[in-house]
């Protein structure tokens, strides 16, 4: 197991690589003068000489392979430098914000499953029911709703008209409220659905009549027998759309100005920002790779078959 | 083992007329829209009146008119061609560069695939909404780049599906039969698995469809997509949040039109799904 | 009279699908219930055990030691599952939940009928699987790991393991092979004479139990066209549908149908 994890992190680890040499292409050769955009924002007017000598410190003088060497170095040294607009080390800034962004992630995830539990299970428990087809409705029509309209409307309902919720910035627990409803609204209507037809599945699998005939209670066998065998595809739904849960969180950062990498990296953007966007990749890059590591461990504790057919394969 | 089937009485059938009707009325309004707008609108979108501003419902703009005056009615229509547009744009461009893809890895099967799906392991590794920020980071914000991301990301699913229903097909008959009688592969490609692709393709594609106008939407709201005076929807959106406390309505009109459009889409995408009973290898 | 099942009707919101069956079941003995697909066998005893399907009504009396099934709470259904009235079906795979060990399976079945000793439970599943032949390493493993002789015997270590009054099978050795379900009829009447549990074995085919069942009961399209001892019912048929059902299914050696020697051979 450990070899295919090694060798999942070398393709992640390559591929950022790849990513980085083209970015690093792109800053030497992209359109627009760096040192005009380093020095533009701090918005003083410069002269020549101190153009001139900003390029020199930044070693935009150099010839590209010294230039590319330079910055190999500087990748193996972990040293991603500094980054355009606040002068700080990359690594820092972006480190200083991934707390909001995990706190933001966790609630949204939170509300989701509190959503898309109960929701899935009343609805393959009762099918036809009018919970069932409320919820499937509800579902259908969720998914096609935007997450910043929905956090628009939420801020003008419960930041504005009929209450006082937080709608920007970080600042204790309140302001947490806001935007992790909406992403956690937003995100549910898949796995509603999705939950609702694995249950629906499992339970007419001949295993739960088995246990049924046996005297098992039915909420026993919902909980440790049905529910279990539906997590796997809802799993991998997860595994999949995680880059639609990334593009929501930096979304909903930027609607409620929650301070996290994503608002982060999108003023970046705008800024031209160049290093910390490279830091902001690499980030994702660990991300991503951490939770695909983390969705194969779990198909292998729900699954025991994977886990055996493993260990005898390596002996 | 199945021993009772529970007899649900099926209220499927219903479901596939009325989905069907929906698609088709999707189809035809958006056409209809965009022709429209384009034909006989009387006001140039990108027209600005600044001392006409904010105005609410009247004759002249039976939508009012947004922060720099414009006519909101014209903006929502010419939007709906916008989003929908490069949403199409991207859409096509990503069938167009996966499916021969996907064609000659799973007919040629040897070195073609197994390239192919190390290309395609590594353009997995990385979500769709990061290549966008990232290319939008290193060309510039601005929608092209967004299609662009899109499509970078995208080909690589339907280039999938096109080669797993090549290679399951492959092994049928009447594959056999048109290589040993002589055709030549392409011919094959062509006439043969083309048309037993399709329905697949199909199926993903619409329910793609949606998801791609909400991102184009999303990230055109931050910034990144489509750069004003574009009429696009998610700009519109970003545009009306400082006025949402007297002109709600800006906000609202371009919410629910991607709202209608986004669910019409998916709608399209499960009837063609229950048409065509094509199964969990096509959920995204 | 263990089980006497009186004017059973099970309908869906269409149609009746078993109208008006009347069935006894004895203590101790082997009882078959013989009918093509179709017939309402199944349903019928799945009823028993108040398993149906949600769309499927139940009416009628099934009088079990003294007390009306289908009129008793949920609670009390489950606690007479699998300790005084227990299933066999076709499918032994689906007997197991496939991320569950063998052992785990056994426990869990202990623990809902109230056995609170893990070292009782435990025994009891060694002993259970030693008596179909099993060796007890088996409790570690699961499913996917046993072969499907040692899952057949598993799942019906299962059912026999509390000691139930009442075995009700249903098509249990339908997808097996011959030599297959001779060994599970034979372990099941070895039970039989050992625990002194009745059987209710349901089957389309009369072939399968002409040694063992000592009563027949024959369905067709929802009724009981016909039943009594097993002699009488295969040597002299009396409903055309009995005599079609034998015919359709002819006995290699020169013995009469149920078994018997005819006179005057040998």
């Amino acid at each position: 197991m450990f070899r295919i994890l090694l060798r999942k992190f070398l393709e992640v680890f390559i591929f950022l690589l790849f990513i980085m040499f083209v970015s690093f292409l792109f800053i030497r050769l992209a359109p627009g003068d760096p040192v005009l955009t380093i020095l533009n924002v701090d918005e003083l007017s410069v002269s020549q000489e101190q153009v001139e000598a900003v390029r020199e410190e930044m070693g935009f003088n150099d010839s590209l392979p010294v230039q590319f060497g330079n910055w190999l170095l500087d990748f193996v040294r972990l040293d991603f430098g500094v980054s355009y607009s606040t002068g700080q080390p990359v690594m820092q800034t972006l480190m200083r914000a991934l707390p909001a962004t995990a706190e933001l992630t966790i609630g949204a995830l939170l509300v989701m499953l509190v959503i898309a539990i109960p929701l899935g299970s009343l609805s393959a428990l009762h099918r036809g029911s009018w919970i069932d087809r409320g919820s499937r409705m509800l579902s259908i029509v969720g998914a096609a709703v935007p997450s910043f309209w929905l956090g628009l409307i939420l801020i003008d309902m419960f930041g504005v008209r009929f209450g006082n919720l937080p709608t920007m910035g970080r600042d204790g627990f309140t302001s947490l409220i806001l935007p992790s409803l909406t992403l956690g609204l937003a995100i549910s209507s898949v796995y509603v659905r999705l939950l609702r037809s694995s249950l629906l599945d499992s339970l007419s699998q001949e295993f739960v009549r088995s246990a049924r005939a046996r005297g098992v209670s039915e909420g026993r066998i919902f909980m440790l027998h049905a529910f279990r065998h539906s997590l796997p595809p809802v799993i991998t739904v997860f595994g999949v759309s995680l880059g639609s849960l990334i593009g929501g969180v930096v979304v909903i950062e930027v609607l409620f100005a929650y301070p996290g990498i994503g608002k982060l990296v999108v003023d970046a953007i705008r800024q031209r920002d160049y290093p910390l966007i490279q830091g902001y990749i690499l980030i994702m890059a660990v991300v991503v790779f951490l939770v695909n590591t983390a969705v194969d461990l779990s198909y292998r504790y729900l699954n025991p078959e994977m886990k055996l057919k493993e260990k005898e394969a390596h002996r | 083992m199945k021993t009772i089937p529970l007899p649900i009485p099926t209220a499927k059938s219903k479901k596939h007329s009325w989905q069907a009707i929906i698609g088709l009325l999707f189809a035809l309004l958006v056409i209809g829209a965009s022709l429209y707008a384009f034909l006989y609108l009387k006001h140039d979108h990108t027209l600005t009146d600044l001392r006409g501003r904010l105005q609410g419902a009247s004759a002249l703009h039976p939508f009012g008119t947004d922060h720099l005056g414009r006519d909101v009615m014209t903006r929502l229509l010419l939007g709906g061609g916008q989003t929908l547009g490069y949403s199409l744009l991207a859409l096509g461009a990503a069938l167009l560069i996966g499916i021969p893809f996907g064609l000659i890895a799973g007919y040629k099967r040897g070195w073609v695939d197994k390239l192919f799906m190390r290309i395609a392991d590594a353009f997995l590794a990385f979500p769709d909404t990061i290549v966008a920020i990232v290319l939008s980071g290193l060309l510039g914000a601005g929608i092209g780049n967004l299609v662009l991301a899109i499509v970078i990301v995208k080909w690589v699913s339907y280039a999938r599906l096109v080669r797993s229903t090549v290679l399951s097909e492959s092994q049928k008959d009447y594959i056999r039969i048109a290589r040993t009688n002589g055709l030549s592969d392409g011919r094959i490609m062509r006439k043969h698995l083309l048309p037993h692709i399709a329905g697949h393709v199909l199926v993903l594609a619409s329910l793609d469809l949606g998801k791609i106008i909400l991102l184009i939407s999303s990230l055109s709201y931050i910034g990144l997509g489509a750069q004003p005076p574009t009429p696009e929807w998610g700009a519109m959106l970003n545009d009306s949040r400082p006025y949402f406390q007297s002109r709600p309505e800006l906000m609202i009109y371009p919410g629910l039109a991607i709202v209608s459009v986004v669910l019409l889409a998916n709608m399209l995408g499960d009837y063609l799904r229950d048409r065509f009973d094509v199964k969990k290898e096509v959920q995204p | 009279m263990i089980l006497s099942i009186e004017e059973l009707s099970i309908s869906s919101r269409d149609r009746t699908i078993v109208d008006q069956v009347s069935l006894a079941v004895r203590e101790g003995e082997f009882m078959a219930l013989v009918g093509q697909s179709g017939s309402g066998k199944s349903l019928l005893s799945q009823a028993i055990g108040r398993l149906l399907p949600p769309n499927l009504h139940a009416s009628g009396r099934v009088m079990f030691e003294g007390s009306n099934l289908l009129e008793r709470k949920p609670k009390e259904m489950r606690a007479l599952r699998g300790c005084h009235i227990s299933y066999i079906f076709q499918d032994y795979q689906g007997a197991f939940t496939p991320f569950r060990s063998i052992g785990g399976h056994f426990d869990e079945y202990q623990k809902v009928h109230g056995e609170k000793s893990s070292a009782i439970r435990k025994k009891r599943a060694e002993e259970a699987l030693e008596s179909v032949g099993l060796g007890a390493e088996l409790l570690r493993r699961y499913p996917f790991q046993l072969s499907g002789g040692q899952l057949q015997r598993a799942s019906i270590a299962t059912s026999l393991m509390l000691s139930p009054r009442l075995l009700i099978a249903d098509e249990a050795t339908t997808a097996l092979d011959s030599v297959s379900g001779h060994r599970v009829l034979e372990l099941l009447a070895r039970k039989q004479a050992e625990t002194g549990c009745a059987i209710l074995f349901i089957t389309h085919d009369w072939r399968h139990v002409r040694r063992y069942a000592s009563r027949l009961a024959v369905m067709k399209e929802g009724q009981i066209v016909e039943s009594g001892g097993k002699h009488r019912i295969l040597d002299h048929p009396q409903h055309e549908y009995t005599r079609q059902l034998i015919e359709a299914a002819p006995v290699l050696n020169r013995s009469l149908k149920s078994g018997l020697k005819e006179a005057g051979t040998e």
